[in-house]
């Protein structure tokens, strides 16, 4: 036999084992290049508003002798943030692995945040024009697409082309991560294109196996291409005295 | 089914070598270490002790004196506590952001310098180099493609090239980056086809490869099951046959008149292309089983042919008629779908070593050579029969090697290059007869025409014949393989019957071979006449010996016709009539013409129609007429015999 037929033989063989992955390569890969990564991110869900901190609506000290203060109210407080919620400038910080947020106008402590509250945050960063399906609080068990660290957090759905879910830590009411059906179904792609089903980890034996064998059949395709098109039998052949086979 | 495998086939030459890339780099980011990967490999974590909040300046008096901030943090950078306010925020760090880094104890600005930017990168390095170098940098960087901040890139002198990033707004780590980094960086630009540094897969080039990836997987794919429902998987084609207990299969192989030639036996799902082969006989193939070429053609017999199965390929290359007359490609079929099988053109393909003994130019474009068997064993064949040449690849030339210097004129026109060609087989008339002449031994001669390419207006360089080409450049000595002889034309058993021999061009070969047979070997006295067209004087081959055969033997008529003659023949025949009737003189016209004059005469001396045969060799378009010009006169098909080259 000769290369060119066992190329084919091979060819043919391992695509009869390996052929539905390179389907599923494709396709995977091509979801994946084809998807904007920053709108599968969902970044075009959010506003991202820029309001800016109004310093003169801080009548909460962070500390004072003369009134109450958030040191005074919040001794272990650590890794303090300012920032706005909605449109109220609030304290963000963590005391005793806890996460609060006050009101700096007033000191009133705002988390965790209600229903109501969570899904006004929710509506004020969402940029389509959807309706809020449910909201969720989400205390344990969280789903795939959203980190353990981030709990409790709600969960608030829009009525939306791509069913998007905006995430809103219940503690410091901040959007903590955002998915849409695009953003799922990227990583259901990931998952199959790197062959590893549960977590997404492309060191895996399967995978090494596959692209192996697959790799030696694509080579094997590449002889085939170089036959059928690079030393394809002249056009032109003797046309005198050739008895063509009939 | 056959536009999916021209898909495959073109895409793969398209996105074939980018598949590679991808497929290796996958296997690399496969075995990678995730750790060198991470560029992180002289990475700690720096833990900044917490601050005591009191001691800080108040957060409102920050925000007043300086630009209004969307935030402010408080962070802690080498153990020293600073208001972060970012007045710009991004979504994620490495987008564009602004900021303004505040002590958090005097309520000044501070800005990351190259001092601190190397306590920050030091803090957060294990390794044992030292700073190179500190740069501030604006993006792009190299190493951060999707970086859009300003950073300072500090350089260590460790054994992998560490270089720790710092971001220069804010103090932030943004990352760390080495050697083993920067590799698979290579790889994943590779991956990602990111050839202009993007940052991104979503470029352009990438996403017209995966789409015309996805059509060639699944070109493919579709492919595979289409060979899947033709039974062309089987465990005991994959496997070795000493791992699988093969069942023999007898076949019956009947030659191309039905006639049974003998039984094969076959193992278990073999293919027939390939079982043939295993027993001497060989089906041209071009393709090598892929059922593209068609040339593996065979019939099977009507009990069996309306219940194997018609593949695409099958389809491809033969008609509904054909295919209901059992028509199908050896390829495509295996041995368990049949009992036995009609070969169409192959009667007997014993395999013989030819030495050539001598090569001559006979006209401008025509050689006669000769052949010995290399055993020396002489091969019988019947008169009309050809052999298969085994052409190996080789390099051509398009000019002739040792062309006589008179020929040289007509070869001006045809320009000289070299060319590469593939092995492939050639079928070539034998011109005499297998009777021993003058002491030699058995000689195979044969005609060839040498083909020249065809002048096209394209710039496409076209091969000249390459089998011709190369068959006639062989020297004296050399030796080629040749299965055969096939006796597919050939005269009827011997009678006393005319017989009429109608040739043209280099179509002589085989009646040449047919009339030497009948005067030589079998010594006949029955009338032969031997009608021939060529274009001009040059290309009256073998003049001199037909008219001497003409001129010994009584019943032998040779009859030349030229249809464009030059020089002093075409002003000798201008002058007189130009269908001069005198037996062995050349006429100006086409053989029919010559025939229609002569036929008369034929059929009286023979006492009518039946008591003749005719047999043809030519260009297809002079058979045609010719045979429409006999069925004209009466003469039934059976009474023709013709063979045709194409």
């Amino acid at each position: 036999m000769n290369l060119l037929k066992i190329s084919r033989k091979y060819h043919r063989y391992l695509m009869l084992f390996l052929g539905i992955q390179f389907v599923i390569w494709t396709v995977s890969g091509a979801y994946m290049v084809i998807f904007d990564i920053d709108y599968i991110h969902g970044d075009s869900l959010i506003q991202n508003h820029q309001s800016k901190i109004n310093p003169d609506k801080i009548h909460y000290p962070l500390t004072s002798l003369a009134q109450d203060s958030l040191i005074q109210d919040y001794p272990n407080a650590q890794h303090l943030t300012l920032g706005m919620f909605i449109d109220r400038e609030v304290y963000r910080f963590k005391q005793d692995d806890i996460q609060f947020m006050v009101d700096a106008n007033t000191g009133q402590q705002l988390s965790p945040l209600d229903e109501a509250a969570a899904t006004a945050m929710a509506k004020h960063e969402y940029t389509g024009r959807g309706q809020v399906l449910t909201a969720e609080l989400i205390t344990d068990n969280p789903p795939f697409e959203l980190s353990s660290r981030y709990l409790p957090a709600w969960r608030v759905n829009f009525d939306d082309f791509g069913s998007p879910s905006l995430y809103i830590s219940a503690q410091t009411g901040l959007l903590v991560t955002k998915r849409h059906e695009f953003w799922r179904t990227f990583d259901l792609m990931f998952s199959l294109h790197v062959m590893d089903y549960e977590d997404e980890d492309p060191s895996n034996w399967l995978l090494f196996w596959v692209v192996l064998f697959a790799l030696i059949a694509a080579i094997l395709g590449l002889v085939l291409t170089y036959y059928r098109i690079f030393k394809k039998e002249p056009l032109q052949v003797d046309t005198s005295l050739i008895k063509e086979s009939n | 089914m056959s536009l999916i495998k021209t898909i495959h086939k073109w895409l793969s030459l398209l996105v074939g070598l980018q598949l590679l890339i991808w497929l290796g780099t996958g296997l690399y980011f496969n075995l990678m270490d995730p750790v060198e990967a991470s560029g992180n490999e002289y990475r700690v974590r720096v833990v900044e002790p917490n601050a005591n909040l009191s001691q800080l300046i108040e957060p409102k008096k920050v925000l007043q004196d300086f630009n209004p901030a969307v935030t402010l943090s408080q962070i802690s950078l080498l153990s020293k506590p600073y208001y972060l306010l970012t007045h710009d925020k991004a979504l994620y760090p490495y987008f564009k952001n602004q900021y303004t880094l505040v002590d958090a104890l005097k309520g000044q600005q501070v800005f990351i310098n190259e001092a601190m930017a190397k306590q920050l990168a030091i803090a957060s390095y294990n390794g044992t180099g030292k700073i190179v170098s500190a740069i501030k940098q604006s993006p792009p960087f190299d190493d951060r493609l999707k970086e859009k901040n300003p950073l300072w890139r500090v350089d260590f002198d460790d054994d992998i090239n560490t270089s720790v990033y710092v971001d220069a707004g804010s103090g932030r780590l943004a990352a760390h980056s080495n050697d083993d980094k920067r590799f698979v960086d290579i790889a994943f630009m590779l991956h990602f086809m990111d050839y202009t540094q993007e940052g991104s897969f979503n470029n352009v080039q990438i996403i017209v490869f995966a789409i015309f990836t996805l059509f060639f997987a699944l070109s493919g794919f579709i492919w595979t099951i289409e060979l899947g429902f033709n039974g062309q998987y089987s465990l005991s084609h994959l496997l070795p046959k000493r791992f699988i207990k093969s069942k023999a299969k007898i076949v019956q192989v009947l030659d191309l008149n039905g006639e049974p030639l003998h039984n094969i036996s076959l193992s278990d799902h073999e293919n027939l292309l390939d079982g043939l082969i295993h027993h001497d006989i060989a089906l041209p193939s071009s393709c090598g089983g892929g059922g593209t070429c068609g040339r593996c053609r065979l019939k099977l017999t009507p009990s069996t042919s309306t219940s194997v199965k018609i593949t695409a390929a099958d389809h491809q290359q033969f008609t509904p008629e054909e295919l209901a007359l059992g028509y199908r490609l050896a390829c495509q079929h295996n041995s368990d779908e049949i009992d036995s099988l009609r070969l169409l053109d192959v009667i007997q393909a014993e395999k013989h070593q030819l030495v050539l003994t001598s090569s001559e130019f006979i006209s401008p474009f025509i050689k006669e050579l000769k052949f010995k068997t290399a055993s020396g064993e002489p091969i019988a064949f019947k008169a009309g029969a050809f052999m298969r040449f085994f052409i190996p690849a080789a390099s051509g030339n398009t000019m002739p090697t040792a062309l006589p210097l008179a020929l040289s004129q007509h070869w001006e026109n045809v320009d000289q290059t070299q060319y590469q060609h593939d092995s492939c087989s050639r079928n070539y008339s034998l011109a005499n007869s297998d009777l021993p002449l003058d002491g030699n031994h058995s000689e195979l001669h044969f005609t060839i025409k040498l083909h020249q390419a065809p002048k096209t207006t394209t710039d496409d360089i076209i091969n000249p014949g390459v089998g011709s080409h190369f068959i006639c450049n062989l020297q004296p000595g050399d030796s080629i393989d040749a299965v055969g002889p096939f006796e597919e034309f050939y005269a009827k058993p011997l009678s006393d019957k005319s017989m009429v021999m109608i040739g043209a061009g280099s179509g002589m070969a085989p009646l040449k071979s047919l009339i030497e047979e009948q005067l030589f070997k079998f010594e006949t006295t029955r009338p032969i006449h031997f009608f021939f067209g060529a274009r001009s004087e040059a290309d009256l081959i073998y003049q001199d010996h037909f008219t001497s055969l003409a001129a010994k033997h009584d019943n032998f008529f040779y009859h030349p016709v030229l249809s464009r003659p030059t020089g002093e023949l075409a002003s000798r025949l201008a002058s007189s009539d130009a269908l001069q009737l005198i037996p062995s003189t050349m006429t100006q016209g086409y053989v029919q013409d010559r025939l229609a004059a002569e036929f008369g005469g034929i059929t009286d001396n023979a006492a009518g129609l039946t008591n003749i045969e005719f047999y043809l060799c030519g260009p297809a378009a002079m058979m045609t007429s010719t045979i429409e010009q006999l069925n004209a006169y009466g003469v039934a098909n059976d009474a023709i015999a013709f063979d045709s080259f194409v």
